[in-house]
């Protein structure tokens, strides 16, 4: 056992809301969990040895902007160190939808929450135990919402922070949520989000974990999609001093369609660890995954996408891919897509490869007269730009473009 | 402009071009016409530089300066052109992205300023224009998901936005109907301006209707075997290449 779970513990016990009950189950589970190590597979190639004695203060009364993204009109509610700073009682919101905050018992909150995301979580059952603060998102059935909502958590120097956040997608609805993270001090912050998509309706998610540095973050993405349901989600991450995600689709409804890109983008000495699973519960499902990542000098990333093909869910369709560019020699990469079918008519393929440099697409640029240095840059970034391009939300993709850019230029000069 | 001479050169450890010579001046229109496994192709990547295809022998003079001696980008930079075959996709780089790079280095060579997004967009649309490639391909990855057709045209696109002193067309006309066809030449009828040259590497007549040669040469294994007007491509279409092998056992 860790210090710091101990005294995780300790802490829940003071947590007295609505939700005590749920969280009583949660702490229960967690009492049961051993610290992980390197023999506990979801931790093998991550080291918790940051997190275990650590001590961050975990009230703040920081006060911190949202980093503004031009072009995207989103409805934003901000989080700083998890505590909610925007007034949601007076946002002008598109029809047919309603938001709330966690403390607030509702219908919605109760049928999502530690409902979606599975228990073996570690940080997830932190999350569930000592997440006061939150958002709840309902959106109703047939609602087709434009607006992008997004919600933004900032992470502030010396604070630990837990923030929950909470979607419902009704019937034949269509949302845009973008879960946006940010800090670059040490602080350890997670987030952990659920999301029910019900029949027929339609979800764009983003997760930009973009916290970098010093900070820490762990967190993950959850979805449960119904009947003729579509998700379409892009994860873009950097590494930060340990950034840990862990992203669930589960195809609990037939004729489902699940694309998830995902692009980490490590600078020196960062660590980053995606674990992704999908479960194919019911026939008929189809899962495009795509993972991309270029890891600069000294730094770590570990992909683990897992789909899960069970014994009726034939007809599933699911493709799985990681490719990874290391910058350096000192780069790591740790990749292991598994495929596990235990249905017999299914069509799937998965792969990971390290990548090079493709020599053709060089020469072509080459003999239109672009540098070799320069050309090389355009390729190495074009690898996970073709991703960026991908986004369904082009307001978004041109205010990332330029800026995963920049920190793509840095890490070539910093190798 | 160029001027190549006994041009030996190897793809791998095969000897592909045994003793090429071709003289072109400013604003002459050369077509090369050969069956296939002549080495067409192959002369176009020996000599914009591509890496595997070695020169064992034999120079080559681009406008007063050793081609063979410069890097692949410097003969580009140098106002050398390649129309590929075969154009590459790089679906993580825009066309836009691509081409302004481009210019700009160009430009660079030449000692001109590069061009505002603003003057880059101007260009680009007239270019796009001409070739009838919808605005918005710009916006897509290089080549990514283009027809064929799309793919000759976008190499023509770009060859008029580059501006070469010799462009060199491989094939441009292989897998296109005649009206993709048309528009391809009248793109490259439209950069003849009595200075720039071309090389129109074909294996059919079909392209020399639309884009007329000075000259016409027949290549085979690896050499310039005849050497001819407009009027050799059409004897050419009258009666194939085989008559390369009668003469060949004669």
């Amino acid at each position: 056992m860790s210090q710091w779970l101990a005294h995780v513990i300790e802490r829940a016990a003071n947590v007295d809301d609505w939700l005590s009950p749920v969280r009583a189950n949660a702490l229960a589970e967690l009492k049961q969990k051993q610290w992980p190590g390197r023999r506990t597979e979801a931790w093998r190639y991550t080291s918790l040895h940051k997190v275990a004695d650590l001590a961050l203060k975990t009230s703040s009364q920081a006060v911190a902007e949202a980093p503004q993204v031009n072009g995207l009109n989103s409805i934003d509610l901000v989080f700083v160190d998890g505590r909610l700073s925007t007034d949601i009682a007076h946002l002008q919101l598109p029809e047919g939808i309603r938001i709330a905050a966690l403390d607030a018992k509702s219908d919605a909150a109760e049928a999502l929450f530690a409902n979606i995301k599975p228990a073996h979580h570690l940080f997830g059952l932190v999350n569930d135990v000592l997440a006061q603060q939150g958002i709840v998102i309902d959106v109703a059935e047939g609602a087709q919402v434009e607006q992008p909502i997004r919600i933004v958590n900032v992470s502030t120097n010396g604070i630990e922070s837990h923030q929950r956040t909470l979607v419902r997608v009704g019937q034949g609805a269509k949302a845009t949520i973008i879960e946006h993270g940010v800090g670059n001090e040490q602080s350890l912050n997670t987030v952990f989000a659920e999301y029910d998509i019900a029949d027929r309706a339609s979800l764009e998610h983003y997760r930009l974990a973009l916290q970098e540095d010093q900070a820490i973050h762990v967190g993950g993405s959850h979805f449960r999609l119904h009947n003729e349901s579509k998700l379409n989600s892009t994860l873009v991450g950097y590494g930060s001093q340990l950034t840990r995600l862990d992203v669930d689709i589960e195809h609990a409804g037939e004729h489902a369609f699940a694309k998830f890109n995902n692009i980490y983008l490590l600078a020196p000495h960062e660590h980053f660890d995606l674990h992704s699973t999908i479960e194919h519960a019911q026939p008929n499902g189809t899962t495009e995954e795509n993972a991309r990542g270029i890891i600069g000098d000294k730094a770590k990333a570990v992909f683990n996408g897992r789909i899960h093909i069970h014994r009726h869910a034939q007809k599933t369709l699911a493709e799985l891919n990681n490719r990874n560019l290391l910058l350096s020699r000192g780069a790591q990469i740790n990749t292991k897509p598994e495929l596990e079918i235990y249905a017999d008519d299914v069509q799937c393929a998965h792969g990971a490869t390290v990548a090079e440099i493709d020599e053709e697409a060089l020469y072509y640029m080459l003999t239109r007269g672009i540098d070799k240095q320069q050309a090389l840059v355009m390729l190495n970034f074009g690898f996970v730009q073709e991703l960026l391009f991908q986004m369904p939300n082009k307001a978004l993709a041109d205010w990332l473009q330029p800026i995963l850019r920049q920190r793509f230029e840095r890490m070539m000069e910093q190798k | 402009m160029l001027s190549i001479k006994d041009l030996h050169a190897r793809v791998e450890d095969t000897t592909i071009l045994k003793g090429l010579n071709l003289d072109i001046k400013p604003g002459e229109v050369h077509a090369i016409m050969g069956p296939n496994g002549a080495g067409k192709s192959t002369l176009g990547y020996v000599l914009s530089g591509r890496e595997g295809y070695d020169v064992e022998s034999g120079s080559a003079d681009f406008d007063g300066k050793d081609l063979f001696d410069m890097e692949v980008e410097e003969r580009a930079q140098a106002g050398l052109f390649l129309a590929f075959q075969y154009p590459v996709e790089i679906p993580g780089v825009s066309n836009m992205e691509f081409m302004k790079e481009s210019v700009n280095a160009m430009r660079e060579a030449r000692g001109e300023a590069a061009l505002s997004s603003a003057e880059f967009l101007k260009k680009a649309k007239e270019a796009c224009k001409q070739v009838e490639l919808p605005l918005d391909f710009l916006k897509r990855g290089v080549n990514e998901g283009f027809s064929g057709g799309e793919k000759k045209r976008n190499e023509i696109m770009q060859m008029i936005m580059l501006e070469p002193k010799l462009a060199i067309l491989d094939e441009s006309d292989s897998g296109l109907d005649v009206d993709a066809l048309q528009v391809v030449a009248k793109g490259v009828n439209s950069q003849r301006d009595g200075k720039r040259s071309f090389i129109v590497v074909t294996h059919y007549q079909r392209l020399l209707d639309y884009i007329e040669p000075d000259y016409v040469h027949i290549l085979s294994k690896g050499k310039i075997v005849k050497s001819g007007g407009p009027e050799l491509a059409k004897e050419v279409e009258a009666s194939g290449y085989a008559w390369l092998k009668e003469g060949e056992s004669a």
